[in-house]
Protein backbone atom coordinates (compact mmCIF):
# COMPACT_ATOMS: atom_id res chain seq x y z
CA UNK A 1 0.00 0.00 0.00
CA UNK A 2 1.34 3.33 -1.05
CA UNK A 3 1.95 6.16 1.74
CA UNK A 4 -1.06 8.76 1.87
CA UNK A 5 0.44 12.05 0.01
CA UNK A 6 0.67 14.73 2.48
CA UNK A 7 -1.98 17.69 2.43
CA UNK A 8 -0.55 20.46 0.77
CA UNK A 9 -0.91 22.63 3.67
CA UNK A 10 1.17 19.83 5.86
CA UNK A 11 3.91 20.02 3.06
CA UNK A 12 3.84 23.68 2.99
CA UNK A 13 4.16 24.00 6.74
CA UNK A 14 6.85 21.59 7.41
CA UNK A 15 7.44 19.28 10.06
CA UNK A 16 5.64 19.87 13.11
CA UNK A 17 8.09 21.35 16.06
CA UNK A 18 10.07 18.18 17.60
CA UNK A 19 9.53 19.30 21.22
CA UNK A 20 5.82 19.27 20.88
CA UNK A 21 5.90 15.76 20.29
CA UNK A 22 6.44 14.58 24.11
CA UNK A 23 3.50 16.57 25.31
CA UNK A 24 0.48 14.89 25.32
CA UNK A 25 -1.61 16.42 22.19
CA UNK A 26 -5.01 16.69 23.99
CA UNK A 27 -4.99 17.52 27.66
CA UNK A 28 -8.40 16.87 29.42
CA UNK A 29 -8.08 18.81 33.37
CA UNK A 30 -10.67 18.06 35.59
CA UNK A 31 -13.27 19.07 33.42
CA UNK A 32 -16.72 19.67 34.34
CA UNK A 33 -20.10 20.02 32.20
CA UNK A 34 -23.48 21.16 33.31
CA UNK A 35 -26.48 21.60 31.33
CA UNK A 36 -28.49 24.46 31.90
CA UNK A 37 -31.89 22.67 31.39
CA UNK A 38 -35.77 23.57 31.57
CA UNK A 39 -36.29 20.97 34.21
CA UNK A 40 -33.10 22.24 36.26
CA UNK A 41 -29.57 21.87 35.05
CA UNK A 42 -28.11 18.59 34.25
CA UNK A 43 -24.30 17.69 35.05
CA UNK A 44 -23.22 15.31 32.29
CA UNK A 45 -19.88 15.35 33.35
CA UNK A 46 -18.60 15.54 37.07
CA UNK A 47 -15.07 15.58 36.48
CA UNK A 48 -12.94 13.68 33.86
CA UNK A 49 -8.90 14.54 33.47
CA UNK A 50 -7.42 12.17 30.32
CA UNK A 51 -4.24 13.00 28.76
CA UNK A 52 -4.15 11.85 24.81
CA UNK A 53 -0.57 10.93 23.07
CA UNK A 54 -0.07 12.02 19.57
CA UNK A 55 -0.97 9.30 16.94
CA UNK A 56 -2.91 7.24 19.57
CA UNK A 57 -6.26 5.45 19.41
CA UNK A 58 -8.71 6.43 22.55
CA UNK A 59 -12.18 5.15 22.84
CA UNK A 60 -14.58 6.14 25.56
CA UNK A 61 -17.12 3.47 26.30
CA UNK A 62 -19.97 4.15 28.58
CA UNK A 63 -23.81 3.41 28.85
CA UNK A 64 -26.02 5.98 27.25
CA UNK A 65 -25.94 9.30 29.08
CA UNK A 66 -22.70 9.39 31.10
CA UNK A 67 -21.83 12.02 28.95
CA UNK A 68 -19.43 10.75 26.37
CA UNK A 69 -20.51 13.24 23.56
CA UNK A 70 -20.65 16.05 26.38
CA UNK A 71 -17.06 15.41 26.33
CA UNK A 72 -16.42 14.87 22.85
CA UNK A 73 -17.98 17.96 22.11
CA UNK A 74 -16.15 20.17 24.07
CA UNK A 75 -12.71 18.68 22.33
CA UNK A 76 -14.31 19.53 19.50
CA UNK A 77 -15.02 23.09 20.80
CA UNK A 78 -18.43 22.87 20.50
CA UNK A 79 -19.93 23.19 23.99
CA UNK A 80 -17.69 24.78 26.46
CA UNK A 81 -16.73 23.06 30.28
CA UNK A 82 -18.60 24.38 33.19
CA UNK A 83 -15.04 24.09 34.83
CA UNK A 84 -11.04 22.90 33.77
CA UNK A 85 -9.78 23.20 30.76
CA UNK A 86 -9.16 21.66 27.09
CA UNK A 87 -6.06 22.11 25.53
CA UNK A 88 -5.39 20.53 22.11
CA UNK A 89 -1.65 20.62 20.67
CA UNK A 90 -0.82 23.00 23.14
CA UNK A 91 -3.27 25.58 22.99
CA UNK A 92 -6.40 26.15 24.67
CA UNK A 93 -9.92 24.94 22.94
CA UNK A 94 -12.36 27.52 23.43
CA UNK A 95 -13.98 27.78 20.11
CA UNK A 96 -14.16 25.07 17.00
CA UNK A 97 -10.61 25.07 15.58
CA UNK A 98 -9.71 24.18 11.85
CA UNK A 99 -7.05 21.14 13.23
CA UNK A 100 -9.73 18.61 14.20
CA UNK A 101 -12.16 15.86 12.17
CA UNK A 102 -15.45 15.27 13.13
CA UNK A 103 -17.53 11.96 12.47
CA UNK A 104 -21.00 11.57 13.57
CA UNK A 105 -23.40 8.75 13.69
CA UNK A 106 -24.72 9.75 10.67
CA UNK A 107 -22.60 10.46 7.50
CA UNK A 108 -24.21 14.17 7.27
CA UNK A 109 -23.62 14.25 3.52
CA UNK A 110 -24.98 16.64 1.09
CA UNK A 111 -27.23 14.93 -0.92
CA UNK A 112 -26.60 16.82 -4.46
CA UNK A 113 -23.08 16.90 -4.00
CA UNK A 114 -20.91 13.61 -5.26
CA UNK A 115 -18.93 11.59 -3.62
CA UNK A 116 -15.87 13.47 -4.32
CA UNK A 117 -17.26 16.72 -3.78
CA UNK A 118 -18.63 15.88 -0.18
CA UNK A 119 -15.11 14.87 0.56
CA UNK A 120 -13.53 18.64 -0.45
CA UNK A 121 -16.58 20.26 1.25
CA UNK A 122 -14.40 20.83 4.77
CA UNK A 123 -11.89 22.40 1.89
CA UNK A 124 -14.42 24.74 0.60
CA UNK A 125 -15.42 25.70 3.85
CA UNK A 126 -11.88 26.56 5.02
CA UNK A 127 -11.08 28.43 1.67
CA UNK A 128 -7.76 26.09 0.79
CA UNK A 129 -6.95 25.55 -2.78
CA UNK A 130 -10.02 22.95 -4.04
CA UNK A 131 -7.55 21.88 -7.10
CA UNK A 132 -4.68 21.12 -5.00
CA UNK A 133 -6.32 19.15 -2.73
CA UNK A 134 -8.56 16.78 -5.45
CA UNK A 135 -5.76 14.39 -5.52
CA UNK A 136 -5.63 13.78 -2.16
CA UNK A 137 -9.33 13.86 -1.82
CA UNK A 138 -9.26 10.50 -4.96
CA UNK A 139 -5.89 9.04 -2.99
CA UNK A 140 -8.48 9.17 0.57
CA UNK A 141 -11.60 7.52 -0.96
CA UNK A 142 -9.27 5.21 -2.91
CA UNK A 143 -8.05 4.18 0.50
CA UNK A 144 -11.21 2.82 1.96
CA UNK A 145 -12.03 1.03 -1.66
CA UNK A 146 -14.29 3.90 -2.74
CA UNK A 147 -11.96 4.70 -6.13
CA UNK A 148 -15.44 4.04 -8.57
CA UNK A 149 -17.64 5.74 -6.77
CA UNK A 150 -16.07 9.48 -6.83
CA UNK A 151 -18.87 10.75 -9.09
CA UNK A 152 -21.85 9.02 -7.13
CA UNK A 153 -24.49 10.77 -5.62
CA UNK A 154 -24.95 9.64 -1.32
CA UNK A 155 -28.35 7.80 -2.25
CA UNK A 156 -26.61 5.85 -4.30
CA UNK A 157 -23.98 4.33 -1.70
CA UNK A 158 -24.62 1.96 1.38
CA UNK A 159 -24.56 3.16 4.98
CA UNK A 160 -20.81 1.93 5.26
CA UNK A 161 -19.82 3.67 2.18
CA UNK A 162 -21.79 6.88 2.92
CA UNK A 163 -19.77 6.70 6.26
CA UNK A 164 -16.43 5.72 4.84
CA UNK A 165 -16.77 9.04 2.75
CA UNK A 166 -17.44 10.79 6.32
CA UNK A 167 -14.11 9.94 7.29
CA UNK A 168 -12.35 10.85 3.68
CA UNK A 169 -14.04 14.20 4.68
CA UNK A 170 -12.93 14.17 8.25
CA UNK A 171 -9.35 13.42 6.87
CA UNK A 172 -9.09 15.94 4.31
CA UNK A 173 -7.43 18.85 5.56
CA UNK A 174 -5.00 16.32 7.32
CA UNK A 175 -6.60 17.63 11.18
CA UNK A 176 -4.20 17.30 14.32
CA UNK A 177 -7.05 14.85 15.67
CA UNK A 178 -9.96 13.19 14.45
CA UNK A 179 -13.37 12.75 16.88
CA UNK A 180 -15.42 10.50 16.10
CA UNK A 181 -19.30 9.85 18.01
CA UNK A 182 -20.53 6.28 17.48
CA UNK A 183 -19.51 6.71 13.91
CA UNK A 184 -20.85 3.16 12.99
CA UNK A 185 -23.46 2.29 15.73
CA UNK A 186 -26.32 3.04 12.85
CA UNK A 187 -24.64 0.20 10.72
CA UNK A 188 -25.48 -3.79 10.86
CA UNK A 189 -22.93 -5.85 12.53
CA UNK A 190 -21.00 -7.51 9.17
CA UNK A 191 -20.75 -4.05 7.87
CA UNK A 192 -19.56 -2.34 11.25
CA UNK A 193 -16.73 -5.42 11.35
CA UNK A 194 -15.52 -4.75 8.06
CA UNK A 195 -15.23 -0.69 8.95
CA UNK A 196 -13.56 -1.60 12.41
CA UNK A 197 -10.96 -2.96 10.25
CA UNK A 198 -11.24 -0.37 7.52
CA UNK A 199 -10.93 2.03 10.21
CA UNK A 200 -7.61 0.46 11.98
CA UNK A 201 -5.85 0.09 8.61
CA UNK A 202 -6.27 4.05 8.03
CA UNK A 203 -4.90 4.35 11.41
CA UNK A 204 -2.16 2.44 10.99
CA UNK A 205 -1.38 4.14 7.90
CA UNK A 206 -2.13 7.59 8.71
CA UNK A 207 -0.78 7.69 12.22
CA UNK A 208 -3.58 10.20 13.42
CA UNK A 209 -4.55 10.23 16.58
CA UNK A 210 -8.49 9.55 17.11
CA UNK A 211 -11.01 9.51 20.08
CA UNK A 212 -13.31 7.25 19.37
CA UNK A 213 -16.92 7.11 21.54
CA UNK A 214 -19.05 3.60 21.28
CA UNK A 215 -21.10 1.36 23.46
CA UNK A 216 -19.43 -1.47 21.68
CA UNK A 217 -17.24 -2.47 24.26
CA UNK A 218 -15.51 -5.32 21.88
CA UNK A 219 -15.57 -2.29 19.45
CA UNK A 220 -13.56 -0.33 22.01
CA UNK A 221 -11.20 -3.06 22.58
CA UNK A 222 -10.79 -3.85 19.08
CA UNK A 223 -9.96 -0.64 17.59
CA UNK A 224 -7.96 1.32 21.23
CA UNK A 225 -4.45 1.81 22.43
CA UNK A 226 -6.38 2.96 25.19
CA UNK A 227 -10.28 2.75 26.72
CA UNK A 228 -11.58 5.03 29.11
CA UNK A 229 -14.94 4.04 30.60
CA UNK A 230 -17.20 6.32 31.90
CA UNK A 231 -19.85 6.07 34.01
CA UNK A 232 -20.99 6.73 37.75
CA UNK A 233 -23.58 9.43 38.91
CA UNK A 234 -22.81 11.80 38.58
CA UNK A 235 -20.49 10.69 35.56
CA UNK A 236 -16.76 10.54 36.29
CA UNK A 237 -14.09 8.66 33.88
CA UNK A 238 -14.07 5.36 36.35
CA UNK A 239 -11.17 3.22 34.15
CA UNK A 240 -8.71 4.11 31.82
CA UNK A 241 -7.24 1.16 30.58
CA UNK A 242 -4.61 0.01 28.06
CA UNK A 243 -5.30 -2.61 25.40
CA UNK A 244 -2.29 -5.02 25.27
CA UNK A 245 -2.85 -6.10 21.70
CA UNK A 246 -0.22 -5.47 19.13
CA UNK A 247 -0.72 -4.15 15.64
CA UNK A 248 -1.48 -4.55 13.00
CA UNK A 249 -5.14 -5.87 14.46
CA UNK A 250 -7.20 -8.02 12.44
CA UNK A 251 -10.59 -9.49 13.33
CA UNK A 252 -9.40 -13.32 14.44
CA UNK A 253 -7.98 -11.21 17.86
CA UNK A 254 -11.31 -11.08 18.70
CA UNK A 255 -11.10 -14.95 19.35
CA UNK A 256 -8.27 -14.94 21.11
CA UNK A 257 -8.70 -15.80 25.17
CA UNK A 258 -6.71 -12.24 26.31
CA UNK A 259 -8.89 -10.01 23.99
CA UNK A 260 -12.26 -12.42 26.27
CA UNK A 261 -10.85 -11.49 29.18
CA UNK A 262 -10.61 -7.79 28.49
CA UNK A 263 -13.95 -7.28 26.91
CA UNK A 264 -15.04 -9.42 30.42
CA UNK A 265 -13.02 -6.92 32.50
CA UNK A 266 -14.19 -3.57 30.70
CA UNK A 267 -18.22 -4.85 30.83
CA UNK A 268 -17.77 -5.67 35.20
CA UNK A 269 -16.31 -1.95 35.36
CA UNK A 270 -19.43 -0.78 33.16
CA UNK A 271 -22.09 -2.69 35.35
CA UNK A 272 -20.19 -2.02 38.54
CA UNK A 273 -20.41 2.02 37.77
CA UNK A 274 -24.28 1.87 36.34
CA UNK A 275 -25.70 1.91 39.32
CA UNK A 276 -28.86 2.16 37.95
CA UNK A 277 -29.18 5.85 37.08
CA UNK A 278 -27.91 7.35 33.73
CA UNK A 279 -27.86 10.73 34.37
CA UNK A 280 -26.27 12.69 37.47
CA UNK A 281 -28.45 16.17 38.34
CA UNK A 282 -26.04 18.40 40.87
CA UNK A 283 -28.16 18.29 44.03
CA UNK A 284 -29.86 15.37 43.59
CA UNK A 285 -29.01 12.15 45.74
CA UNK A 286 -25.71 10.15 45.12
CA UNK B 1 -9.29 -5.13 3.11
CA UNK B 2 -9.70 -5.49 -0.38
CA UNK B 3 -11.53 -8.83 0.27
CA UNK B 4 -14.03 -6.82 3.27
CA UNK B 5 -14.60 -3.52 0.67
CA UNK B 6 -14.69 -5.76 -2.70
CA UNK B 7 -18.02 -7.34 -1.61
CA UNK B 8 -20.07 -4.36 -0.58
CA UNK B 9 -18.69 -2.49 -3.67
CA UNK B 10 -19.58 -5.32 -6.08
CA UNK B 11 -23.07 -5.52 -4.27
CA UNK B 12 -23.63 -2.34 -4.93
CA UNK B 13 -22.44 -1.52 -8.98
CA UNK B 14 -26.02 -2.71 -9.90
CA UNK B 15 -28.08 -0.29 -7.99
CA UNK B 16 -28.03 2.66 -9.95
CA UNK B 17 -28.01 1.39 -13.49
CA UNK B 18 -32.15 2.17 -15.01
CA UNK B 19 -34.42 -0.39 -14.61
CA UNK B 20 -35.11 -2.06 -18.24
CA UNK B 21 -38.51 -1.32 -19.55
CA UNK B 22 -38.34 2.28 -17.59
CA UNK B 23 -38.62 3.88 -21.21
CA UNK B 24 -41.98 1.97 -22.21
CA UNK B 25 -43.05 3.22 -18.66
CA UNK B 26 -42.20 6.63 -19.13
CA UNK B 27 -44.07 6.65 -22.74
CA UNK B 28 -47.32 5.15 -20.93
CA UNK B 29 -46.93 8.36 -18.50
CA UNK B 30 -47.24 10.59 -21.39
CA UNK B 31 -49.59 8.87 -23.60
CA UNK B 32 -52.49 8.38 -20.83
CA UNK B 33 -52.68 11.99 -20.05
CA UNK B 34 -52.53 13.02 -23.43
CA UNK B 35 -55.25 10.59 -24.12
CA UNK B 36 -57.44 11.53 -22.17
CA UNK B 37 -57.56 15.20 -22.55
CA UNK B 38 -58.09 14.11 -26.41
CA UNK B 39 -60.74 11.69 -25.50
CA UNK B 40 -62.37 14.84 -23.21
CA UNK B 41 -62.19 17.42 -26.02
CA UNK B 42 -63.51 14.96 -28.66
CA UNK B 43 -66.67 14.24 -26.10
CA UNK B 44 -66.94 17.74 -25.70
CA UNK B 45 -66.91 18.33 -29.35
CA UNK B 46 -69.49 15.78 -30.04
CA UNK B 47 -71.56 16.95 -27.41
CA UNK B 48 -71.97 20.77 -29.00
CA UNK B 49 -72.42 18.99 -32.16
CA UNK B 50 -74.61 16.10 -31.58
CA UNK B 51 -76.65 17.82 -29.05
CA UNK B 52 -77.06 21.38 -30.93
CA UNK B 53 -75.60 23.61 -28.05
CA UNK B 54 -75.49 27.41 -29.23
CA UNK B 55 -72.29 28.55 -29.02
CA UNK B 56 -73.11 31.53 -26.85
CA UNK B 57 -73.71 28.65 -24.27
CA UNK B 58 -70.66 26.66 -24.89
CA UNK B 59 -68.34 27.35 -28.00
CA UNK B 60 -67.06 23.97 -29.12
CA UNK B 61 -63.40 22.88 -29.38
CA UNK B 62 -63.01 23.34 -33.03
CA UNK B 63 -64.18 26.86 -32.99
CA UNK B 64 -62.94 28.19 -30.37
CA UNK B 65 -59.03 26.89 -32.04
CA UNK B 66 -60.56 28.27 -35.09
CA UNK B 67 -60.89 31.78 -33.52
CA UNK B 68 -57.45 31.61 -31.52
CA UNK B 69 -56.20 30.78 -35.39
CA UNK B 70 -57.80 33.71 -37.37
CA UNK B 71 -57.78 36.38 -34.46
CA UNK B 72 -54.41 35.33 -32.45
CA UNK B 73 -53.16 39.01 -33.22
CA UNK B 74 -55.82 40.52 -30.95
CA UNK B 75 -55.46 37.51 -28.18
CA UNK B 76 -51.79 38.35 -28.68
CA UNK B 77 -52.17 42.06 -27.67
CA UNK B 78 -54.13 40.79 -24.97
CA UNK B 79 -52.17 38.27 -23.47
CA UNK B 80 -48.60 40.12 -23.40
CA UNK B 81 -49.84 42.98 -20.39
CA UNK B 82 -51.26 39.86 -18.45
CA UNK B 83 -48.11 37.48 -18.92
CA UNK B 84 -45.99 40.36 -18.38
CA UNK B 85 -47.42 41.87 -15.26
CA UNK B 86 -47.88 38.12 -14.06
CA UNK B 87 -44.03 37.66 -14.42
CA UNK B 88 -43.70 40.97 -12.33
CA UNK B 89 -46.21 39.72 -9.47
CA UNK B 90 -44.82 36.41 -9.38
CA UNK B 91 -41.16 37.51 -9.27
CA UNK B 92 -41.49 39.88 -6.71
CA UNK B 93 -43.55 37.60 -4.45
CA UNK B 94 -40.37 34.87 -4.75
CA UNK B 95 -37.98 37.89 -3.80
CA UNK B 96 -40.17 38.89 -1.37
CA UNK B 97 -41.22 35.51 -0.05
CA UNK B 98 -37.50 34.68 0.19
CA UNK B 99 -36.24 37.31 1.89
CA UNK B 100 -39.03 37.37 4.78
CA UNK B 101 -38.11 33.45 4.76
CA UNK B 102 -34.21 34.48 5.29
CA UNK B 103 -35.45 37.10 8.31
CA UNK B 104 -37.97 34.76 9.95
CA UNK B 105 -34.88 32.03 9.75
CA UNK B 106 -32.34 34.23 10.88
CA UNK B 107 -34.21 36.34 13.38
CA UNK B 108 -35.42 35.07 16.59
CA UNK B 109 -37.44 38.29 17.21
CA UNK B 110 -39.10 38.78 13.42
CA UNK B 111 -39.99 34.88 13.50
CA UNK B 112 -42.02 34.91 17.10
CA UNK B 113 -43.67 38.52 15.82
CA UNK B 114 -44.18 37.98 12.29
CA UNK B 115 -44.98 34.13 11.75
CA UNK B 116 -48.43 33.88 13.64
CA UNK B 117 -49.31 37.34 11.60
CA UNK B 118 -48.58 35.85 8.55
CA UNK B 119 -50.37 32.82 9.06
CA UNK B 120 -53.60 35.19 10.39
CA UNK B 121 -53.21 36.63 6.86
CA UNK B 122 -53.54 33.49 5.16
CA UNK B 123 -57.01 32.63 6.71
CA UNK B 124 -58.36 36.27 5.26
CA UNK B 125 -59.86 35.88 1.60
CA UNK B 126 -57.54 37.72 -0.23
CA UNK B 127 -59.57 38.45 -2.90
CA UNK B 128 -61.84 40.50 -0.90
CA UNK B 129 -59.17 43.00 -0.68
CA UNK B 130 -58.71 43.81 -4.62
CA UNK B 131 -61.08 46.72 -4.64
CA UNK B 132 -59.17 48.23 -1.89
CA UNK B 133 -55.45 47.88 -3.96
CA UNK B 134 -57.31 49.77 -6.59
CA UNK B 135 -58.34 52.85 -3.93
CA UNK B 136 -54.94 52.68 -2.82
CA UNK B 137 -53.10 52.22 -5.90
CA UNK B 138 -55.21 53.36 -9.04
CA UNK B 139 -56.11 51.34 -11.70
CA UNK B 140 -52.81 50.99 -13.45
CA UNK B 141 -50.21 48.00 -13.96
CA UNK B 142 -49.02 49.01 -9.99
CA UNK B 143 -52.15 48.13 -8.43
CA UNK B 144 -52.71 44.57 -10.20
CA UNK B 145 -48.63 43.68 -9.57
CA UNK B 146 -49.16 44.64 -5.91
CA UNK B 147 -52.30 42.40 -5.64
CA UNK B 148 -50.69 39.69 -7.42
CA UNK B 149 -47.54 40.29 -5.24
CA UNK B 150 -49.86 40.10 -2.15
CA UNK B 151 -51.53 36.70 -2.84
CA UNK B 152 -48.58 35.11 -3.85
CA UNK B 153 -46.12 36.02 -1.36
CA UNK B 154 -47.09 33.65 1.35
CA UNK B 155 -46.47 29.77 -0.30
CA UNK B 156 -43.07 30.89 -1.15
CA UNK B 157 -42.34 32.28 2.90
CA UNK B 158 -43.17 29.37 4.29
CA UNK B 159 -42.01 26.53 1.97
CA UNK B 160 -38.22 28.47 1.89
CA UNK B 161 -39.06 28.88 5.75
CA UNK B 162 -39.61 25.32 5.85
CA UNK B 163 -36.65 24.27 3.95
CA UNK B 164 -34.72 26.78 5.99
CA UNK B 165 -35.11 24.79 8.44
CA UNK B 166 -35.23 21.21 7.56
CA UNK B 167 -30.95 21.08 7.41
CA UNK B 168 -30.47 18.22 9.58
CA UNK B 169 -28.52 19.73 12.81
CA UNK B 170 -25.34 16.96 12.30
CA UNK B 171 -24.55 19.04 9.49
CA UNK B 172 -24.79 22.28 11.36
CA UNK B 173 -22.91 20.97 13.92
CA UNK B 174 -20.17 19.92 11.20
CA UNK B 175 -20.31 23.33 10.07
CA UNK B 176 -19.74 25.07 12.87
CA UNK B 177 -16.38 22.63 13.89
CA UNK B 178 -15.26 23.90 10.87
CA UNK B 179 -15.19 27.53 11.71
CA UNK B 180 -18.04 27.87 9.20
CA UNK B 181 -19.37 31.41 9.12
CA UNK B 182 -22.93 32.07 8.81
CA UNK B 183 -22.52 33.26 5.63
CA UNK B 184 -20.52 29.64 4.15
CA UNK B 185 -23.74 27.45 6.15
CA UNK B 186 -26.30 29.67 4.18
CA UNK B 187 -24.72 29.64 0.86
CA UNK B 188 -22.90 26.27 1.18
CA UNK B 189 -25.93 24.63 3.10
CA UNK B 190 -29.26 25.67 3.96
CA UNK B 191 -29.82 27.60 0.52
CA UNK B 192 -29.31 24.38 -1.88
CA UNK B 193 -30.99 22.10 1.09
CA UNK B 194 -34.15 24.16 0.60
CA UNK B 195 -34.00 24.51 -3.45
CA UNK B 196 -36.81 21.93 -3.76
CA UNK B 197 -39.14 23.25 -0.94
CA UNK B 198 -38.39 27.42 -2.80
CA UNK B 199 -39.19 25.54 -6.19
CA UNK B 200 -41.94 23.90 -5.04
CA UNK B 201 -43.22 27.41 -3.08
CA UNK B 202 -42.94 29.27 -6.27
CA UNK B 203 -44.94 26.74 -8.25
CA UNK B 204 -47.52 27.38 -6.25
CA UNK B 205 -46.61 31.05 -6.23
CA UNK B 206 -46.60 31.52 -10.12
CA UNK B 207 -49.96 30.35 -10.34
CA UNK B 208 -51.60 32.63 -7.69
CA UNK B 209 -50.08 35.66 -8.98
CA UNK B 210 -52.15 35.34 -12.40
CA UNK B 211 -55.03 34.56 -10.55
CA UNK B 212 -54.28 38.41 -8.87
CA UNK B 213 -53.57 39.50 -12.05
CA UNK B 214 -56.67 38.23 -13.33
CA UNK B 215 -58.59 39.29 -10.75
CA UNK B 216 -56.96 42.87 -10.99
CA UNK B 217 -58.06 42.78 -14.90
CA UNK B 218 -61.44 42.37 -14.32
CA UNK B 219 -62.14 45.18 -12.07
CA UNK B 220 -60.16 47.48 -13.83
CA UNK B 221 -58.22 46.84 -17.21
CA UNK B 222 -58.60 48.57 -20.26
CA UNK B 223 -56.21 45.54 -21.65
CA UNK B 224 -55.54 41.82 -20.58
CA UNK B 225 -56.81 38.53 -21.17
CA UNK B 226 -59.04 38.89 -17.91
CA UNK B 227 -60.04 42.32 -19.65
CA UNK B 228 -61.01 40.63 -23.02
CA UNK B 229 -62.98 37.47 -20.78
CA UNK B 230 -65.26 40.06 -18.94
CA UNK B 231 -65.86 42.13 -22.12
CA UNK B 232 -66.67 39.38 -24.56
CA UNK B 233 -68.68 37.53 -21.61
CA UNK B 234 -70.82 41.04 -21.50
CA UNK B 235 -71.40 41.24 -25.11
CA UNK B 236 -72.39 37.20 -24.69
CA UNK B 237 -68.99 36.70 -27.23
CA UNK B 238 -68.46 33.81 -25.40
CA UNK B 239 -66.52 32.19 -28.21
CA UNK B 240 -63.98 35.37 -28.11
CA UNK B 241 -63.92 33.96 -23.62
CA UNK B 242 -63.00 30.81 -24.30
CA UNK B 243 -60.47 31.68 -26.69
CA UNK B 244 -58.85 34.27 -23.84
CA UNK B 245 -59.05 31.37 -21.48
CA UNK B 246 -57.58 28.75 -23.83
CA UNK B 247 -54.58 31.36 -24.47
CA UNK B 248 -54.90 32.42 -20.40
CA UNK B 249 -53.77 28.49 -19.79
CA UNK B 250 -50.79 28.67 -22.57
CA UNK B 251 -49.29 31.84 -20.77
CA UNK B 252 -49.65 30.11 -17.23
CA UNK B 253 -48.05 27.04 -18.98
CA UNK B 254 -44.95 28.95 -20.23
CA UNK B 255 -44.64 30.46 -17.01
CA UNK B 256 -44.85 27.54 -14.73
CA UNK B 257 -41.99 26.11 -17.75
CA UNK B 258 -40.20 28.73 -16.70
CA UNK B 259 -40.06 27.80 -13.38
CA UNK B 260 -39.46 24.44 -13.83
CA UNK B 261 -36.52 25.60 -15.89
CA UNK B 262 -35.03 27.95 -13.40
CA UNK B 263 -35.22 24.33 -10.79
CA UNK B 264 -33.22 22.46 -13.29
CA UNK B 265 -30.82 24.82 -13.83
CA UNK B 266 -30.57 25.52 -10.10
CA UNK B 267 -30.00 21.93 -9.36
CA UNK B 268 -27.15 21.78 -12.34
CA UNK B 269 -25.30 24.74 -10.64
CA UNK B 270 -25.19 22.91 -7.44
CA UNK B 271 -24.59 19.84 -8.08
CA UNK B 272 -21.77 20.97 -10.17
CA UNK B 273 -18.34 21.27 -8.41
CA UNK B 274 -18.47 25.15 -7.76
CA UNK B 275 -20.08 26.83 -5.09
N1 LIG C 1 -27.61 20.24 24.93
C1 LIG C 1 -27.98 19.66 26.09
N2 LIG C 1 -28.77 20.31 26.96
C2 LIG C 1 -29.13 19.74 28.12
N3 LIG C 1 -28.77 18.52 28.51
C3 LIG C 1 -27.99 17.80 27.69
C4 LIG C 1 -27.56 18.32 26.43
N4 LIG C 1 -26.81 17.39 25.80
C5 LIG C 1 -26.77 16.34 26.64
N5 LIG C 1 -27.47 16.56 27.76
C6 LIG C 1 -27.61 15.66 28.90
O1 LIG C 1 -26.33 15.34 29.35
C7 LIG C 1 -26.23 13.97 29.68
C8 LIG C 1 -25.12 13.34 28.88
O2 LIG C 1 -25.46 13.36 27.52
P1 LIG C 1 -24.48 12.84 26.39
O3 LIG C 1 -25.18 13.00 25.10
O4 LIG C 1 -23.15 13.45 26.52
O5 LIG C 1 -24.39 11.29 26.76
P2 LIG C 1 -23.78 10.09 25.91
O6 LIG C 1 -22.88 9.35 26.80
O7 LIG C 1 -23.21 10.58 24.65
O8 LIG C 1 -25.07 9.23 25.64
P3 LIG C 1 -25.40 8.33 24.36
O9 LIG C 1 -24.56 7.12 24.50
O10 LIG C 1 -26.85 8.02 24.50
O11 LIG C 1 -25.08 9.13 23.14
C9 LIG C 1 -27.59 13.37 29.41
O12 LIG C 1 -28.28 13.31 30.64
C10 LIG C 1 -28.24 14.35 28.50
O13 LIG C 1 -29.63 14.37 28.70
MG1 LIG D 1 -23.71 10.33 22.57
Amino acid sequence: MAALAPSPAAAAAGTKSAASAAMPLVRIADVEKVYGGRQGPVRAVASASLDVARGEFVSLLGPSGCGKSTLLMMIAGLERPTRGAISLDGSPVVTPRRDIGIIFQDATLLPWKTVEENVLFPVRILKLPVERYRERARELLAMVGLDGFLRHKPAQLSGGMRQRVAICRALIHDPAILLMDEPFSALDAITRDQMNVTLSEIMERTGKTVIFVTHSIREAAFLSDRVVVMGGRPSRIILDEPMPFGRPRRLDIEETPAFGQMVRRLRLTIEEGHGGAMSGRTGGGE
Amino acid sequence: MANAIGTETGAMVATPAAEPGAGLSNARAILLPIGLALLALGLWQAACVIGHIPPVILPSPLSTFRYIGERWDILLTHAIPTTVESALGFVLASVLGIALAVVITYSRLAREALYPNLVFFQLIPKIALAPLFIIWLGIGTQSRVAFSVFIAFFPVVIATSAGFASVDRGMLRLCRSLTATERQIFLHVRFPAALPYIFSGMKVAVTLAIIGVIIGEFITAQAGLGYLIIFATARADTEVSMAAIVVLCLCGLLLYGLVALGEAVANRIYAAEAS
